[in-house]
């Protein structure tokens, strides 16, 4: 238990840099980056915890990113921000950018050294995967304002 | 309220100056659509009717049953939650009535994109990709390298990004110039698994921006904005994939896809 604790603050250590520097590369606003850093944080951590008691990683980064939704909309409604502010910097640690360019490499790759099984199993996988965690990340995001907002504004 | 048609004009411009600020600093096209509808109803328009497409805005506002159209290009000019922010602003503040069309005109004339210190965005970047390795399970060896590569490679980025080069060009040759570093790191055998290193060193060049906005767009129906965003998206992951593969070609170091 306490393992596993150690594990989740670990988690969340390394899971808010990112977060924050990516925020500064879309230039939020510096008194903004805190709650980047706590949302980074949460989400990448209780993903984390998520997929150690076996729930498949796609669920798992749907269930947080809906939760990053809930949390973004109160921030953004206390602050008068626009939402994606918070919420995309938030959920950069999860994109699967490495399962999107191992399929790319090995899509040129097929290209070079021609067809193999190998390969194209290596595209088809990552490739779905990518689609897969990228399309729960944004539905995640994107639930409180087709749920409860439709079509009005948040802020 | 009848609006002459001088002021007609006037109004129509301010929010089609409002959407397209939005649109060239990344905005989602929902919040482009709704910002600028309210910018136009909160100056006094009947209606505004509006249609976002990839590179421009078209925009009609409607006043006793005169329309008024104009059309603006948009040019991509980065990613700018700052200006977002500000435009918002404006928008709630010209709702409350707190602010009449030569205010919202002088405010949004007057903002000017607010940029991090690049040296601190390096530091951070670097960090950023160094944290990935940890998540990869990399040592602290691959951590370092990775941090070197990647804040290098943002450097290169930023300096090709402030000459306007083409997002493509400039992408691959971060690519190459992070993969080139990493796979040192593997020909000299930094630590227990190097090549852990040349996988978390690219990931700043990652448009996740673009791709959960394509998404999202999507989702809230305006299709045509996230074909393009995907797209613009997919190619430039295909650019840092050349990039990668050019660099591991030459070096003669491959850490991907065996």
């Amino acid at each position: 238990m306490i393992e596993l604790l150690y594990l989740l603050l670990e988690d969340a250590w390394f899971a808010w840099i990112p977060a924050v520097g990516f925020a500064m590369v879309f230039n939020v606003p510096r008194h903004m980056l805190i709650y980047c850093a706590i949302g980074g944080a949460l989400t990448h951590s209780s993903r984390f915890l998520l997929m150690h008691y076996g729930v498949p990683i796609e669920w798992a980064t749907f269930i947080v990113s809906a939760n990053m939704g809930f949390l973004g909309l109160y921030w953004s409604r206390k602050h008068l921000i626009p939402r994606p502010v918070f919420t995309v910097a938030s959920v950069i640690p999860m994109i699967p950018g490495s399962y999107a360019f191992t399929a790319m490499i090995a899509l040129v790759e097929i290209n070079t050294t021609g067809y193999s099984l190998g390969l194209m199993q290596l595209v088809t996988e990552n490739g779905l995967r990518t689609l897969f965690i990228l399309t729960a990340l944004s539905f995640g995001l994107a639930l409180p304002s087709i749920l409860i907002y439709r079509g009005r504004p948040i802020v | 309220m009848s609006l002459s048609k001088e002021a007609q004009t006037e109004l129509t411009r301010v929010a089609v100056f409002a959407g397209q600020i939005l649109h060239q600093h990344g905005a989602e096209s929902r919040l482009i659509e709704q910002t600028t509808q309210r910018i136009g109803l909160a100056l006094g328009a009947d209606n505004i009717e509006l249609s976002v497409s990839p590179d421009a805005i078209v925009i009609t506002s409607l006043s006793d049953g005169h329309c008024v159209t104009t059309t603006r290009r948009c040019f991509d000019r980065g990613i700018n939650m700052q200006m977002v922010c500000e435009v918002q602003r404006i928008c709630v503040m010209a709702e409350k009535q707190l602010l009449d069309v030569r205010d919202v005109k002088k405010r949004l004339k007057r903002l000017i994109p607010f940029k991090h210190n690049r040296w601190l965005v390096v530091l951070m970047i670097g960090f950023s990709c160094a944290s990935f390795s940890h998540f990869f399970g990399g040592d602290r060896a691959a951590y370092w390298v990775t941090f070197v590569a990647a804040a290098l490679a943002m450097i290169l980025r930023q300096e090709l990004a402030h000459r306007h080069h083409n997002p493509f060009v400039n992408f691959a040759a971060a690519a190459f110039v992070a993969t080139t570093i990493t796979s040192f790191g593997v020909i000299f055998e930094a630590g227990e698994n190097p090549q852990i290193a040349m996988a978390a060193s690219v990931l700043l060049l990652v448009p996740g921006f673009p791709l959960i906005n394509s998404v999202s767009d999507m989702l809230k129906g305006h299709i045509n904005m996230g074909i393009a965003r995907w797209v613009f998206a997919t190619l430039l992951a295909i650019s840092v994939s050349i990039g990668i593969v050019a660099s591991m070609t030459l070096v003669g170091v491959s850490g991907w896809t065996s």
